[in-house]
């Protein structure tokens, strides 16, 4: 019986999915390629900004024509903008999406209705559904940068903690990461550790306060650079500058530019471009002539930034 | 003085039966105000020290100059949700002319000078809120709608200029004739940081604006009932489109202390710092129905949220307690009035039977 329903299943998906590609290709034949939709998070913050320039470039590149959305990580909006793309009948989406369980659903919904999904900097709790998930390996890159700040504090000290949206898979990876290497030596003590919810202005805010409290904390690792740097502004109003150490995530060129004037100690690059690049080229490979990639689940490694590196990063891509 | 469309003796007898509730509202945020005050420093022996009183203050100043402007507006019965959206917009304004600004129709940059950055983006701050007072003056669109799009507009222009940068290169140069604009808007006159400063200078003027200017009365008298208002003659038309413009005003005047501040210009900046300014207007006694409410009790009102949520920080409290605790406050501080309003009027219907 089960079978029975499957194979129904299917052959109602491959028949939607022929009739929407075949309208796609109808309406978009002058194009050459027809539509991608690149689905991201927030525009705004310059590393999901290096995501869709990487993508709409290389998809323009490649003859497709783009549309761009941003869910803002609110997994209602990504299903409005998944249901957009379903309707426009476009080729392909690249997605980055906004929660792992949250998004299973949204990207069942597009493979439905034959559209392949490409996900990129995130995963989703569910394999299988999407054409390739394609994730920079945060725990190691969080690994990478906390054994270059434990060696950059001479193996000892008092540190706090900012974290990410708590919300945030990413956040708890990247704080475990830091811990697992931490927690280990013995010279080390968490004094307090606060949520500053990947943001600048949080990040001063609350670091300033921690500072109030703790004034002989040496050191700080942050779960990405946008907090890292909020920290750095609150050390440098309070002279503390040249005594804490900092740690960042994520490779951004404010962030670069700290390391390299030694104000944050190293930070750690999501090669988002190299991943970004990945999804479309493999959409495009689909597309042509129905070529999967290898595999599903890709990790990319992240690349650690420190002082000699730091002037070959620019636009998170290291030259 | 004449054609003062309200005497004397009618402001006085409404005003100051009005002022004596809000009065009382007004000692009880400063009972909580102490309360919070107490308990912190028995956790912390860190609370009252000088240094951190200054820094708490300088995070309670940029809530409080959002809420004076927050409080004109509600005094008038509205709401001004687009005020974090702006300052985000006015600081990213600030940000971008700091940079050098390309001058239309011609290969040349400008750089203008700080003082011209500050205008600029204080007049981009007002011509956003006086949209705002178009919108619900003339159109008659409900201000919590109106705002609400101009929230995403502002928003919208603001990541629109930094197209997704974020802004960092403000210290300017002596020979562009641009330096300046870290140290003088992120200065600390006689130790005390600028936005308190500025916090304590808009008080003042904005007292003297509701208390001592016929603007001030028209303004509370509108509030209170819009349509008598008008029918006495209150342009209320005018006064409408006049406080979304000193709300925007607000808002841009927090946006450049707050880029002078971070040391950049982000376009996510003050995001969802409308619904604090709110808080600090609603616990300092003010009606949201409009008509009454102080700037004392609305200063008071964002000490208390500021020093509550940077007093968690500073005992370590854990950030989902700091969330629920900040709302409970929020709704008892507003509660405990609307209690005593019924057991009130429970009492006068006793008295009247």
């Amino acid at each position: 019986m089960l079978n029975k329903y499957k194979v129904i299943a299917a052959a109602a998906a491959i028949a939607l999915g022929l009739t929407v590609a075949g309208c796609g290709s109808s309406d978009d034949s002058a194009a050459g390629g027809g539509t991608i939709a690149i689905i991201t998070v927030d525009p705004a913050n310059p590393y999901w900004k290096a995501e869709v320039d990487t993508a709409v470039e290389v998809a323009t590149e490649l003859g497709y024509e783009t549309t761009v959305n941003a869910h803002g990580n609110d997994p209602a909006k990504q299903t409005q903008f998944i249901d957009a793309a379903i309707s426009a009948g476009v080729k392909a989406i690249i997605l980055d999406p906004a929660g792992a369980d949250e998004s299973v659903g949204a990207v069942q919904k597009a493979t439905d209705a034959g559209i392949p999904v490409f996900l990129v900097n995130a995963e989703i709790s569910a394999q299988g559904i999407a054409k390739a998930q394609i994730v920079s390996n945060n725990a190691q890159g969080a690994t990478l940068g906390a054994q270059t700040w434990v060696e950059a504090m001479g193996g000892k000290g008092k540190y706090v903690e900012l974290f990410g949206n708590p919300t945030d898979n990413n956040a708890k990876v990247r704080s475990d990461a830091y811990h697992a290497v931490i927690d280990q030596i013995p010279g080390f003590k968490l004094l307090q550790k606060e949520t500053a919810n990947w943001d600048r202005a949080q990040g001063k805010a609350k670091m300033e306060i921690m500072l109030q409290a703790h004034p002989d904390l040496q050191g700080v690792i942050a779960g990405n650079d946008e907090m890292a740097l909020g920290a750095i502004e609150a050390l440098r109003a309070a002279g503390k500058l040249d005594k804490v150490k900092v740690l960042g995530f994520d490779g951004n060129d404010d962030a670069v530019a700290a390391v390299i004037a030694g104000e944050m100690v190293a930070t750690v690059l999501q090669p988002i471009v190299d991943g970004t690049k990945a999804a479309v080229n493999q959409a495009h490979a689909f597309l042509t002539d129905g070529t999967l990639p290898a595999s599903e689940k890709q990790a990319i490694d992240c690349i650690l930034i420190t002082k000699e590196e730091a002037g070959r990063l620019k636009g998170f891509v290291l030259s | 003085m004449k054609l003062n469309p309200l005497n004397r003796g009618e402001r006085t007898g409404t005003s100051s039966k009005l002022n004596r509730r809000a009065f009382i509202i007004e000692i009880r945020a400063l009972v909580a105000l102490a309360i919070i005050v107490i308990f912190f420093s028995f956790l912390s022996d860190k609370f009252l020290q000088y240094s951190n009183l200054v820094l708490m203050t300088r995070h309670v100043a940029m809530n409080a100059i959002l809420a004076i402007g927050m409080l004109l507006v509600i005094l008038n019965g509205g709401i001004d949700l687009s005020v974090g959206s702006i300052v985000g917009l006015s600081g990213v304004v600030a940000g971008y002319l700091m940079q050098g600004a390309p001058v239309p129709f011609t290969d040349q940059v400008a750089y203008p000078n700080i003082w011209a950055v500050l205008v600029i983006s204080l007049i981009v701050g007002m011509f956003f809120g006086w949209l705002n007072g178009l919108l619900v003056a003339k159109l008659n669109i409900a201000p919590f709608i109106a705002t609400l799009g101009m929230l995403y507009v502002a928003r919208g222009f603001a990541k629109l200029i930094t197209n997704g940068e974020t802004f960092t290169k403000l210290s300017g140069k002596p020979e562009l004739g641009n330096a300046g604009f870290l140290s003088t808007f992120a200065a600390r006159p006689l130790g005390i940081p600028l936005p308190i400063w500025v916090m304590i200078v808009f008080a003042i003027v904005f007292s003297v604006i509701l208390n001592r200017t016929a603007f001030g009365r028209w303004l509370y008298a509108s509030g209170g009932n819009q349509r008598a208002a008008a029918l006495t003659g209150v342009p209320i038309t005018k006064v409408n489109v006049r406080i979304y413009v000193l709300s925007g005003f607000c808002a841009a005047s927090v946006g450049v202390l707050f880029t002078a501040d971070l040391q950049a210009a982000i376009p996510n900046m003050g995001e969802f710092s409308e619904l604090n300014a709110i808080a600090a207007v609603v616990i300092g006694g003010t009606a949201l129905s409009g008509g009454r409410g102080t700037i004392r009790g609305t200063l008071i009102g964002a000490f208390v949220i500021g020093f509550l949520v940077d007093g968690l920080v500073l005992i370590g409290v854990s950030v989902f307690w700091q969330e629920t605790i900040k709302g409970a406050v929020i709704i008892i501080a507003v509660a405990v009035e609307e209690i005593q309003r019924i057991l009130e009027r429970r009492q006068k219907l006793k008295s009247a039977s």
